[in-house]
């Protein structure tokens, strides 16, 4: 059993906090959701519309069905929504609205709590008790909530779909919220960053955690500046990261190279929009994949990671900074607004013991670069000791003078490019689903994950074999990572959210294998489950 | 460390740079500011490698990016003495954004701007602070961009020390450097450094005949900015503009402190997590 409802009108209605305010009391109230949205790069009009998934079973992605409660704030809803509305479904229309908006008037001297009787609305729908829902709830507000309960006993709705709460102890988190805390967990205490969307709430994440932990957030007059902070940070001994999205990104590229060259360790989340330039700034899209695999001049190894789940997010981005630091490299962790901005509940337990980096002393013989057997040069800060710390992004000795040495010079590239092996051997592995006999084997990558999860179980529902292997470590990749699955002899059918399939050109490129059908989405949106479902059974016949 | 020879350093004979070099190696000293606590940051450029003719930390990065490095590290670790050191067009040029950024966040950072009005390394254009009409390889037709005045424009932006010297004054540079290291907040120092290749306009003798010295601090912003204005027939030297009321920002310690398990449980908020 499950209740789908789509919330539209305008920027500025107080959409978000009706989303936000829905989410807080169907957690607090163990319901399985899901919830996402799509809303326009401006504060006030247009048109934004915030998705929720309600269910008695776990849901992780938008299931692509008809609604079952249309909330229609203004005109455009009417027009986009409605006709998605299944036969029995409800529409409270824009008039019903008005009427909403007039008690909360009369009621409560202000229109605005009506968004919030629009929330005790809905959950009277799923036959919540408004006893439980304003259960610990400010006075205020539960009164608010029980005048949207009355409402939806009035209109002869409430209980229409009757759901149990069976989601039982779990947290919640939106993909960003996941990313920060995970940061955080992985020791990273210094941020630098310049707003843009989708990646600002990891920003606010952390400027909020600064009032009460010994982590710092600095907003940067432009994205070169943040990556120069944060390397300057890391230089210093403190585990740092940036956030940014492709064209934020663009400018960070001189300093993934520095960070490569002066082998300082830095963490860069990029949440993809679909480009080029300005593109679609509040829409999803993994497009950028291309851009991290080769950005910044000169060669250099790097990781690259894209979540797919919030487990996923916060154990990678806990893990990232590990590697940042045994690998003195820029390690990437690649999401998007689709991720970034939907959210969802999560009942893994979460470590609460943060990581930290060590802090070896030397003496004054140190050399930040010294040539080593694995090509790792013990890292330590200045100010410790009479051991001198010097970085340079010139070509450089191991002391970290500049050199034109050009014997040296090749050894230095040598000692960076050793290890890559070292990397390599350190994979994160893919996460496979499904019938390991069957032909066909849908790869997908980040955000995906769970969409084809879902889509896959319902391909098994109608008796076909399939199976899916997801990618949350994008690079590097190797053979050893694919080798249970013998993929050369499989059916690939590669589902991305670009248009001109960058991860099955990386499979090509990196593993030989050939995707015989990609799966592509560009237009700003997510899949839904519905829409990879018909779609992979048609390839599936 | 490697003891280097002036034949080691990649300036040319006379160049400003070896008066600059032997005058902050003094300074340093004289300052008793223990080396292992002193960190360099520098961009690129002739200037740029400074730190390394140095017995000091330093990070050399980008070009114009001398000021960010040296922000993320005095927000990291406030216990260290941030020196950023680059030439004119690496902190006005390239890095002319951060420039005024820097100064806007009351950080206690020494900028010192090796500033000879001309690109050395890629032989002689027109930077920030090039004077109108010089000619040159990309300027044939003379430069047609009005000087960038570094005095004025920190002044402006809210510095609380902006000085100014010339690399042959070594006495006098000594000094001011001495006085801007130990300042508690933002201070620029703007060297006067002859580029013996490059700049046949801005010579030690044209220097020579033009530069006199401030007696004492200007502490009135207006009376600071009159004199920045003064370039050309006049030039003047000395801690231009001094404002000890000026309160640099505080950096809370987060260097070497854990993040503890209450910490991650508070975050946590019981169970869920609240949004924004």
């Amino acid at each position: 059993m499950e209740f789908n409802v789509v919330i539209g009108g305008e920027a500025g209605q107080g959409l978000f906090s009706v989303e936000i305010e829905l989410t807080e009391i169907l957690s607090r109230l163990n319901y399985y959701f899901f919830a996402t949205k799509n809303y326009m790069s401006r504060i006030r009009g247009g048109h934004n519309f915030h998705m929720i998934r309600i269910s008695e079973a776990p849901v992780h992605a938008l299931s692509g069905r008809k609604w079952d409660m249309v909330i229609a704030l203004d005109e455009e809803t009417d027009n986009l929504h409605r006709l998605n509305l299944s036969d029995d479904g409800i529409y409270l229309s824009r008039g019903l609205i008005k009427e909403i908006e007039k008690e909360a008037r009369e009621k409560f001297q202000d229109a605005k709590y009506a968004n919030t009787m629009l929330v005790g609305c809905v959950l009277a729908v799923i036959g919540v008790s408004p006893g439980i829902t304003t259960e610990g709830v400010q006075d205020e507000m539960a009164k608010h909530l029980r005048t949207g309960f009355d409402y939806a006993l009035r209109s002869g709705i409430a209980g229409k779909y009757l759901l149990q709460p069976m989601a039982g102890d779990h947290c919640k988190f939106d993909g960003n919220q996941a990313i920060a805390l995970g940061a955080i967990l992985g020791g990273c205490q210094f941020m630098a960053g310049y707003p843009m969307t989708p990646a600002t709430s990891i920003m606010h994440y952390f400027s909020t955690a600064a009032l009460t932990m010994p982590v710092h957030f600095e907003q940067a007059e432009d994205e070169i500046s943040a990556i120069n902070m944060a390397l300057g940070a890391s230089y210093a001994g403190v585990r740092s990261m940036v956030a940014t999205s492709g064209g934020g990104f663009c400018l960070m590229q001189e300093g993934v190279s520095l960070s490569g060259m002066s082998e300082t360790p830095v963490v860069i989340v990029l949440g993809q929009r679909p480009g080029p330039a300005t593109g679609l700034p509040t829409r999803t899209e993994q497009g950028e994949l291309n851009l991290v695999l080769h950005a910044g001049h000169g060669e250099f190894p790097r990781i690259i990671f894209a979540p797919g789940s919030i487990d996923e997010a916060i154990a990678l981005a806990r893990k990232s900074f590990a590697l940042a630091d045994r690998y003195q490299i820029p390690v990437f962790i690649l999401t998007d607004q689709y991720f970034a901005d939907s959210i969802q509940i999560m009942h893994d337990e979460i470590p609460k013991e943060c990581l930290s980096r060590e802090y070896p002393v030397f003496d004054a013989t140190y050399k930040r670069y010294a040539l080593t057997e694995d090509g790792i040069s013990p890292l330590t800060c200045p100010g410790l000791s009479d051991a001198r710390v010097r970085l340079d992004s010139d070509e450089h000795d191991e002391e970290g003078k500049i050199t034109e040495d050009l014997d040296l010079r090749a050894r230095m590239v040598d000692k960076r490019l050793k290890k890559f092996a070292m990397i390599a051997s350190d994979f994160m592995p893919p996460t496979f689903y499904g019938d390991r006999n069957a032909a066909s084997v849908i790869v997908c990558w980040g955000s995906n994950k769970l969409i084809v999860k879902e889509a896959l179980e319902k391909i098994k529902e109608d008796g076909k074999s399939a199976a899916a292997l997801h990618f949350a470590q994008v690079y590097p990749l190797t053979a050893a990572m694919v080798a249970p699955y013998g993929l050369e002899a499989k059916r690939l059918i590669c589902v991305e959210n670009n248009a001109r399939g960058q991860f099955a050109g990386l499979l090509k490129r990196e593993l030989g294998l050939n995707v015989a059908h990609p799966m592509l989405k560009y237009n700003g949106e997510c899949f839904t489950v519905l829409e990879l479902y018909s779609g992979l059974k048609r390839l599936l016949t | 460390m490697t003891v280097l020879k002036r034949t080691d350093m990649a300036w040319c004979p006379g160049c400003g740079d070896f008066l600059i070099r032997d005058v902050l190696e003094k300074a340093l000293q004289e300052l008793y500011i223990p080396m292992k606590d002193i960190v360099f940051t520098s961009g690129i450029g002739q200037a740029a490698k400074m730190p390394h003719y140095l017995d000091v930390n330093y990070f050399n990065g980008l070009h114009g990016r001398a000021l960010p490095l040296a922000v993320g590290i005095k927000l990291a670790r406030p216990d260290l003495t941030v020196i950023a050191y680059s030439g004119d067009g690496c902190n006005y040029g390239e890095g002319g954004n951060h420039f005024i950024h820097t100064i806007r966040r009351r950080l206690d950072i020494t900028i010192l701007t090796s500033n000879n009005q001309v690109y050395g390394l890629t032989k002689g254009q027109s930077s920030p602070t090039t004077d109108l009409s010089i000619k040159n390889d990309l300027s044939p037709q003379g430069n047609e961009n009005i000087p960038l005045n570094p005095i004025a424009l920190a002044i402006t932006m809210g510095a609380p020390f902006v000085a100014r010297c010339y690399a042959s004054d070594r006495e006098h540079m000594k000094d001011i450097i001495k006085e801007a290291i130990p300042f508690k907040g933002t201070a620029l120092v703007d060297i006067l450094q002859p580029c013996v290749t490059f700049n046949k306009t801005n010579t030690y003798q044209w220097f020579k005949e033009r530069v006199f010295k401030i007696e004492k601090p200007i502490e009135d912003r207006y009376e600071a900015l009159k004199m920045a204005e003064l370039w050309g027939d006049r030039i003047p030297i000395g801690v231009i503009y001094r404002n000890d009321k000026a309160v640099c920002r505080e950096i809370k310690k987060i260097f070497r402190e854990r993040i503890r398990e209450e910490h991650i449980e508070n975050q946590l908020d019981m169970r869920c997590v609240m949004m924004r």
